[in-house]
């Protein structure tokens, strides 16, 4: 089983009382409490980790995208794909990812993934996501257009990549009379495509009919097997088998040289699961977005809102690890066990969980946790 | 009063239509609130005029029309909706997104309408204020910024009163969808409406209500500014649904306005 690094990179650098007073962290929350000093240096110890990472180990350096958010302050994940295709030399850039439906030119995507490819040499696997419903405000993207759009966007980049121009595109959303881009990926046919999902069956089908690489976030086991065996539906129909290089699976992790520091450092994951997922239902869903199915499936997936679990409920049922080296290995074991998974994604820094704490995890991953799971 | 219901097919899409009263032709296009039949308001008119109230595509129980990108395609549908009725030059009374509706029906073809009654329109930018971003808010918060005063609404409780079934919570969903597919960019309006409505020179009534906090009130103005040939009545301590909020002014209105000459 692999293993991969991933910070949000958090920008939790505000008086929490003062977020407390709006609706939600994302969208309402003002900018004038980002501190642009404070961002610069975050950038460079967030970068100065991951190539730790790459040091020590990983298999892989995941990094994902948000808008108008403390939460993540990664606004342009090619731009992190780019900075660490020269600062790292071996790991995986996986790109989980690049929000499909709010992109308005598939075209210079599949450019800048290109681009992306070949700084690193090959190393970009290319996730596609359909976005939380905050990226559509942000883009003011219609909702209802966003499986649509994902599906076309996601269409057209394919074809940048693997047929040669020049070409016309006359899609429902998208129209370009001449693409012919002159950057193309290193890897071929093109970069291994990665899909989360969270409770979509519609994506885990469409993933598996395509043998993406699926990965479900913070679900429980039992749903993430539900959302495997969809996949599976998809492979049958496509004639495909799906092996454990299909699936991941993401959760938090944070080990340290005792298990009192270790489960400290893990109470940083509880602001992502509560203070940032806080808001109207009609700012993270928006109208249209999802499908009724995928509705019904979500009340299913999450009976309880990760913001409306403790910190001991959300360790129980091991969204979040922490522990001693061992007790760590000894839980991806179990999450490779119960999921058969090929890939576990570590959101492994948050909040204001600090350099320190964060460096010694990655170093005792790759001395005491990666010789392990690497076996398995 | 005879009230019937009918499905009327028009370009591929099953219509669920109101159709009551007597007199010459008034083609009534809803809100995003979806079609709510003979209200109060709508018996009143329908005493002197022949009502026709289609439900959206989209909407309540009309077909699907995943086509459509804006409200100039359900205004050029309503234009094929009144064919296929048989609707000979109606009047066209249109509310809030029904309004904007009627407005770009009139552009497209000034000729086949005959008096134009537009209720707290979208369509236009305001100069003043913004159009409240309906998507942003809940249901149960729209309501309450939708109206004035619940209690001075007659019919409050017979629309609201109940707390609404599974069936109707579906097509609340359904019609919110449908109004995001036709409105969301640019938000709720057309920016080349004000280069439309000088040609429309139809008699014309624009009709809103002071405390409307969904479209401001100064976008009356605009309106009326706009049409050549038009004139405006705002109704004190009224929010966004007129129609609801005093529907026995609002009817005595509308009523002497599709009255006057000019036919």
């Amino acid at each position: 089983m692999k293993l991969y690094y991933f910070s949000e990179m958090p920008h939790h650098e505000y008086p929490d009382e003062e977020g407390d007073k709006y609706p939600s962290l994302r969208l309402a929350f003002p900018n004038k409490f980002f501190d642009p000093g404070k961002a610069a240096e975050n950038y460079q110890r967030y970068f100065a980790e991951y190539e730790l990472a790459d040091q020590v180990g990983f298999d892989g350096l995941m990094i994902n995208e948000h808008h108008s958010t403390p939460s993540c302050v990664d606004v342009g994940v090619n731009m992190t794909a780019a900075v660490l295709g020269r600062t790292t030399k071996r790991a995986k850039i996986l790109i989980l990812g690049n929000i499909l439906p709010i992109e308005d030119n598939p075209v210079r995507m599949a450019e800048q993934l290109a681009m992306a490819d070949l700084i690193s040499n090959g190393r970009v696997l290319s996730g596609f996501v359909r976005g939380v419903g905050v990226e559509q405000w942000w883009a003011n993207s219609n909702p209802v257009h966003n499986r649509e759009r994902f599906e076309e966007c996601h269409d057209l980049i394919l074809k940048c990549w693997t047929e040669p121009g020049p070409f016309r595109w006359e899609g429902r959303h998208y129209h370009f009379r001449h693409v012919n881009p002159w950057c193309l990926p290193l890897q071929k046919p093109h970069p291994p495509i990665w899909i989360p999902g969270t409770a979509s069956p519609e994506t885990a089908i469409w993933a598996g009919q395509r043998g993406y690489t699926y990965v479900p976030f913070l679900v429980p086991f039992e749903i993430a097997r539900e959302l495997f065996e969809f996949y599976r539906q998809g492979a049958a129909e496509a004639g495909r088998t799906a092996t454990p290089d299909n699936f991941g699976f993401l959760i938090c992790a944070v080990t340290a040289d005792t298990k009192a520091k270790a489960v400290e450092a893990g109470r940083h994951f509880v602001w992502r699961m509560g203070p940032t997922l806080r808001g109207p239902i009609d700012w993270f869903q928006p109208v249209g977005m999802r499908s009724r199915a995928g509705k019904q499936f979500a009340l299913k997936a999450r009976p309880r809102s990760l913001s409306t679990m403790s910190y001991e409920e959300l360790l129980a049922s091991n969204l979040i690890i922490a522990g001693t080296a061992d007790e760590v290995a000894d839980k991806f074991a179990l999450v490779h066990r119960e999921l058969g998974v090929g890939h576990l994604l570590l959101e492994a820094q948050e909040s204001r969980m600090d350099h320190e704490t964060t460096a010694r995890s990655i170093e005792l991953m790759g001395a005491k946790v990666i010789p392990l799971t690497s076996k398995l | 009063m005879n009230i019937r219901e009918e499905t009327i097919t028009v370009g591929g899409v099953d219509v669920h239509t109101w159709i009551g009263g007597q007199g010459d032709p008034l083609l009534v296009l809803h809100g995003a609130g979806g079609n709510r039949g003979f209200t109060r308001w709508m018996r009143a008119v329908a005493e002197r005029y022949t009502v026709w109230a289609p439900t959206h595509p989209g909407f309540g129980r009309s077909g699907d029309a995943e086509w459509m990108d804006g409200i100039d395609d359900l205004a050029r549908f309503h234009l094929w909706f009144m064919d296929a009725a048989g609707l000979r030059r109606p009047h066209v009374l249109g509310h809030s997104i029904g309004g904007w509706t009627a407005a770009e029906m009139a552009a497209m073809s000034p000729g086949s309408l005959d008096r134009l009654v537009l209720v707290a329109p979208v369509g236009l930018k305001p100069e003043t204020g913004e159009i409240l971003d309906v998507f942003f808010y809940s249901p149960q918060q729209l309501r309450d910024m939708t109206v004035h005063d619940p209690k001075t609404i007659p019919e409050w409780d017979e629309l609201y009163g109940k707390p609404p079934t599974p069936a109707e919570l579906e097509i609340a969903e359904r019609n919110r969808e449908m109004t995001a597919r036709l409105t969301w960019k640019p938000y709720m309006h057309n920016p080349r409406l004000p280069r439309f409505l000088p040609r429309v020179t139809n008699p014309s009534l624009i009709i809103w209500g002071r405390e409307d906090h969904i479209v401001p009130v100064a976008c009356a103005e605009q309106y009326r500014r706009l049409l050549p040939n038009a004139t405006l009545h705002v109704f004190d301590k009224c929010g966004h649904l007129p129609p609801i909020e005093q529907p026995d002014a609002f009817a005595r209105l509308v009523a002497d306005f599709l009255g006057g000459a000019g036919r």
